[in-house]
C-alpha cells in the first residue's frame, strides 16, 4: 500500500468528498482511486474533479505581467490556498471485507486521503461484480466517460499485470448492460473508452 | 456471457433462454448461439423444472434494446472489440417456437428427490411419464436446446421398435424421425409437394416401409407406371428400383389394365379386364364432368336399370343402335334395336337418350371394358389383397383421364363392398379380422374435387371406412382441389415444398398453429424436405426424407432379417 499521504480531507458527505493538498505533494491525476483510512476501515473513492482555486495575491499577480520565475515558484510552493480534489465515493472496507457501496459514514475533515496501488486497484476491482461502476453513472454532474474511461485505463493495466488481461472486456459489458437504455450516455461514455483504448 | 457471435453450438449446450411468449402467440427464445446455428423447422426442447417442452423453430426475428442501435453503424466510431462487447449487449436474435408437446422429465437426476419419483412410478402410485399436448408453458429463463437423439426418440420412437419406420432425419443435427406405420394406417393420409418436389420418391419410401411392415395390403393406382417396375429418374438419370423388383413377385403384383396390357414392353403378372355387368350407372354418373353429360343423364340411366336391371344395362345400351330408322307405313320411324325406339318406349326423350348413347361411345370402345372376360379379374383383385398381397395397377397406356376415373372408382367400390362385408361379418364372429388395405391414388384432386368428392367412393373411405379396415394415402399436388370435407380427415399429412397459398392453408387446415407452420410450408428446400403434420405424428417436425437408393433397400432388408423370429418360423412350419 501507499504510505505517501496525498492530501487531507476539507469536506465530506456521504456520496464524496473534497480534499485539499499542497502543490508540491505528490497529487494524485483525475480518475485516480484513492483511499482515506476510517477508524473502521476504509473509505474507496475516484478523483473526478481537481481544481485551484485563486485568492487575492495571484489575482494581483496576474495582473501584473513580466513575473520573475521565482515570484511565480514563491507563490506556487508558499501559497496558502490549497489545491482542492473532489471525489466520488465508490465503496469502503471494513475488516479488508470490500464492498462496492456507499460507505456508512463519511471520513472526518482533516483525514488523509492516499493514492490506491496496483495491489489495491485489483483487490477493489476483483471484489463483486463491478457493482461501484453505478454510482459514477448515477451521477449528473460529473462527465462519466472521462471519469470511467480514466480509471479502466489504471484498473486495466494493474489487472494485466495480475494476470486478468479479459478484465477490461467485462467491465465495458458491465457498462453496456448499465447504459443500454440510455443510448446518448452509453454513446458518449463508450467514445471516451474508445479513445483510451484505440484498436 | 459466452459471446454469441463466435460460439460453437455444442449439441449439450444451450441455445438461449425463454424471455416470453405464450401458447397462442408462441415462445419467444432469446438466443446465446449464432441466429445461424438454428433454423426454421429446428426441434427445441426447453427445459422448465420437472418438465420438457418440445417445439419446433417457426421463425426468427432480429431485435434490438433500443432500435438505434441497430441503425447505428458503430464500426466507424470505435473499436472493434467495444463494437463486438455493444453489439453482444444491444443487438439479438429471438427464436419463435411452437410448443406442443410436453413431457415430465421429474427432479434432477441422481437426486433424492429424483429416486423417490421413479420409485412412485415403479409402485403405481404415479402415472408412466408420456408426452401430453402443452397446457402450460416454461418459466421464464428456462434453457432451450437444440433437439438431441433421445428427445427425438421419446417423441417419435425408436427406430429399433416395430411399425417404427425412419422416413428422415432431421435438418441440423441428421437424427432419424420415425412414423408409426400402424397408426399412419389407421386413418387416410396424404402426401403433398408441387411437382418435382419429390412426392413418388416419397410415396415410394413410405409404401416400402408399409410392404416390409406387412400389418396391411397396399393397392396401388399407378397413373404413370412408375412404381412397379425399375425406373429411370428423370433428373439424375439414376435407375430407381421399383417396388415389384424389391419385394418379388410373391409380395407385390403389378397388374395391367386391359387383356394386352403391357408395362414398358413387360408383361403384368396378370390383367385387369372389366365385365358389361361391372359398369354401373354410378360409374357413369362419376365421369359426368369428363363426358361432358347432361341433367338428363340420372334419368336415362335409371330408365336402363329399370328395364335391363343393374348388370344388364350397359350390355343393352351398348347394343342398341344411334339413329337407325325403318320405314313404317312410309314414314321413318326409329328401328325396334335403336335407342331412340327404347327411348319413346320407356318415356326418356329420344334426344336425350341418343346423347347419352354417343357420349357412352367413348367407354363402349374400351377395349378393357368386354363382355365375356376369361375371369373375374376385380375379384382376383381383392382375393390378392385379403391374402396379404399387393397390389399395384399399372394403366399401361390407357393414362387418360376417363381411364383413371372410371377404373380406380370402380376397383374402389368394389373393395368397399367386400370390406364392409368382412367387417360385418367379423362383427358377428363369423370370420377372422381382415386385413387393413391402403389405398393409394395419384393426382387425387380429380377424384375428390369439390364436384366429384360426393359422388366416388374415395371420399366415403376417407370419412368412414376408417372402421372397415380401408383408408386412403393421397398424392397430391394440389391439395387446395381437394374437398376441404376429406382433407379434414386426413389423419397424417406429409408435405414438401408447395408454391400456392391456397395450397398451404388447404394442407394446414383444421391443424393447431398453422399460422406458425405456414411460413415454414412455403420456405422448405424444393427437394427432400417435408414437414410432417397432423394426428399420425406426436407434432409437427421438418425432416429431411430418406434417399431412395440401393442402401435404402439394404437397410430395409436389414431390418426384414432382424425381424426373422427362427422358433416362429420352424412352428410355423411344423406345427406338432
Amino acid at each position: 500500500m501507499n504510505d505517501i499521504t496525498a492530501g487531507r480531507l476539507l469536506r465530506s458527505n456521504t456520496r464524496g468528498c473534497v480534499v485539499g493538498c499542497h502543490v508540491s505533494q505528490p497529487a494524485p491525476v483525475f480518475g485516480s482511486m484513492i483511499n482515506i483510512p476510517t477508524k473502521t476501515g476504509k473509505v474507496f473513492g475516484l478523483v473526478h474533479d481537481i481544481h485551484i482555486d485563486d485568492d487575492g495575491l495571484v489575482r494581483q499577480l496576474a495582473a501584473a505581467g513580466n513575473l520573475p520565475d521565482e515570484v511565480i515558484l514563491d507563490n506556487r510552493i508558499n501559497r496558502n490556498v490549497p489545491v482542492e480534489m473532489s471525489i466520488i465515493f465508490i465503496g469502503y472496507s471494513i475488516e479488508n471485507k470490500i464492498s462496492h457501496s456507499l460507505p456508512p459514514r463519511p471520513p472526518l475533515s482533516l483525514d488523509e486521503m492516499y493514492i490506491c496501488d496496483p495491489e489495491d486497484l485489483r483487490n477493489f476491482t476483483n471484489a463483486g461484480h463491478f457493482g461501484y461502476f453505478r454510482h459514477v453513472i448515477s451521477r449528473q454532474d460529473i462527465p462519466a466517460g472521462e471519469l470511467l474511461s480514466a480509471h479502466l485505463q489504471a484498473a486495466s493495466t494493474a489487472q494485466k499485470v495480475g494476470g486478468n488481461p479479459n478484465w477490461i472486456n467485462e467491465a465495458i459489458q458491465e457498462i453496456i448492460i448499465l447504459l443500454r437504455d440510455n443510448h446518448e450516455l452509453m454513446t458518449n461514455v463508450l467514445g471516451a473508452i474508445g479513445d483510451a483504448f484505440p484498436a | 456471457m459466452a459471446d454469441k457471435n463466435t460460439e460453437k453450438t455444442n449439441i449439450n449446450s444451450p441455445i438461449g433462454y425463454v424471455v416470453g411468449g405464450g401458447l397462442k402467440a408462441n415462445l419467444h427464445i432469446r438466443l446465446t448461439v449464432p441466429a445461424y446455428s438454428v433454423q426454421e423447422g429446428s426441434f427445441i426442447v426447453i427445459k422448465s423444472g420437472d418438465w420438457q417442452f418440445y417445439s419446433i423453430a417457426t421463425d426468427l426475428q432480429l431485435g434490438a434494446i433500443d432500435p438505434r442501435f441497430a441503425d447505428d453503424k458503430m464500426e466507424n466510431r470505435l473499436p472493434p472489440n467495444i463494437v463486438s462487447l455493444l453489439q453482444d449487449q444491444t443487438l439479438y436474435t429471438n427464436l419463435v417456437v411452437l410448443p406442443s408437446l410436453m413431457l415430465e422429465s421429474g427432479p434432477k437426476l441422481n437426486s433424492p428427490e429424483h429416486t423417490l419419483w421413479q420409485e412412485s412410478i415403479d409402485n403405481g402410485e404415479k402415472e408412466q411419464p408420456r408426452p401430453l399436448p402443452v397446457k402450460t408453458v416454461p418459466v421464464h429463463h428456462a434453457k432451450a436446446f437444440l433437439a438431441n437423439k433421445g428427445n427425438i426418440a421419446e417423441i417419435f420412437g425408436k427406430e429399433t421398435v416395430d411399425g417404427n419406420f425412419v422416413i428422415g432425419h432431421t435438418r441440423e443435427q441428421k437424427h432419424p424421425v420415425c412414423i408409426n406405420l400402424d397408426k399412419l394406417i389407421q386413418r387416410s393420409s396424404g402426401i403433398f409437394g408441387a411437382t418435382g418436389s419429390g412426392k413418388s420418391f416419397l410415396t415410394r419410401i413410405i409404401l416400402a416401409g408399409l410392404i416390409d411392415h406387412d400389418q396391411s395390403s397396399v393397392l396401388v393406382y399407378d397413373m404413370h407406371n412408375e412404381y412397379g417396375l425399375d425406373d429411370t429418374a428423370s433428373d439424375t438419370g439414376q435407375n430407381v428400383i421399383g417396388l415389384r423388383s424389391a419385394f418379388g413377385r410373391t409380395k407385390v403384383q403389378i397388374v395391367g389394365l386391359g387383356s394386352s396390357a403391357d408395362i414398358r414392353g413387360l408383361s403384368p403378372d396378370f390383367n385387369l379386364t372389366l365385365s358389361y355387368k361391372d359398369i354401373m350407372p354410378e360409374d357413369v354418373e362419376m365421369l359426368t364432368r369428363e363426358l361432358n353429360l347432361r341433367e338428363t343423364t340420372a334419368a336415362t340411366l335409371d330408365a336402363l336399370v329399370q328395364k335391363f336391371g343393374r348388370s344388364g344395362w350397359f350390355s343393352a345400351f351398348k347394343s342398341m343402335k344411334h339413329g337407325k330408322m325403318i320405314e313404317q307405313d312410309g314414314k321413318l320411324t326409329p328401328a325396334p334395336d335403336s335407342v331412340a325406339f327404347w327411348a319413346n318406349q320407356n318415356g326418356i326423350h329420344p334426344m336425350a337418350a341418343e346423347g347419352l348413347h354417343s357420349k357412352l361411345k367413348r367407354l363402349f370402345n374400351k377395349p378393357y371394358i368386354i363382355e365375356n372376360p376369361p375371369s373375374d379379374s376385380i375379384q382376383a383383385v381383392t382375393d390378392s389383397l385379403k391374402k396379404g398381397q399387393h397390389i399395384i395397377l399399372s394403366f399401361g397406356k390407357f393414362e387418360s383421364d376417363l381411364d383413371y376415373l372410371l377404373i380406380s372408382n370402380l376397383l374402389t367400390r368394389r373393395i368397399r363392398t367386400e370390406w364392409e362385408n368382412m367387417t360385418n361379418q367379423f362383427r358377428n364372429g363369423k370370420v377372422s379380422e381382415p386385413r387393413q388395405l391402403v389405398i393409394i391414388i395419384e393426382e387425387a384432386h380429380k377424384l375428390l374435387n369439390r364436384e366429384m368428392a360426393v359422388q366416388t367412393t374415395f371420399s366415403t373411405i376417407a370419412r368412414e371406412m376408417r372402421k372397415y379396415y380401408v383408408t386412403l394415402l393421397i398424392i397430391d399436388q394440389r391439395p387446395s382441389q381437394i374437398y376441404d370435407e376429406v382433407m379434414s380427415q386426413l389423419g397424417t399429412r406429409i408435405c414438401g415444398w408447395l408454391g400456392d397459398d391456397d395450397d398451404v392453408h388447404a394442407v394446414l387446415s383444421g391443424l393447431a398453429g398453422r399460422d406458425a407452420l405456414r411460413g415454414m410450408l412455403a420456405r422448405l428446400q424444393p427437394k427432400e424436405e417435408v414437414l410432417l403434420l397432423g394426428w399420425g405424428v406426436p407434432m409437427p417436425i421438418l425432416v429431411r426424407s430418406r434417399r431412395y437408393d440401393a442402401d435404402f433397400y439394404k437397410e430395409i432388408k436389414h431390418s426384414i432379417k432382424r425381424k426373422f423370429d427362427q422358433k416362429t418360423a420352424i412352428n410355423a412350419l411344423y406345427p406338432d
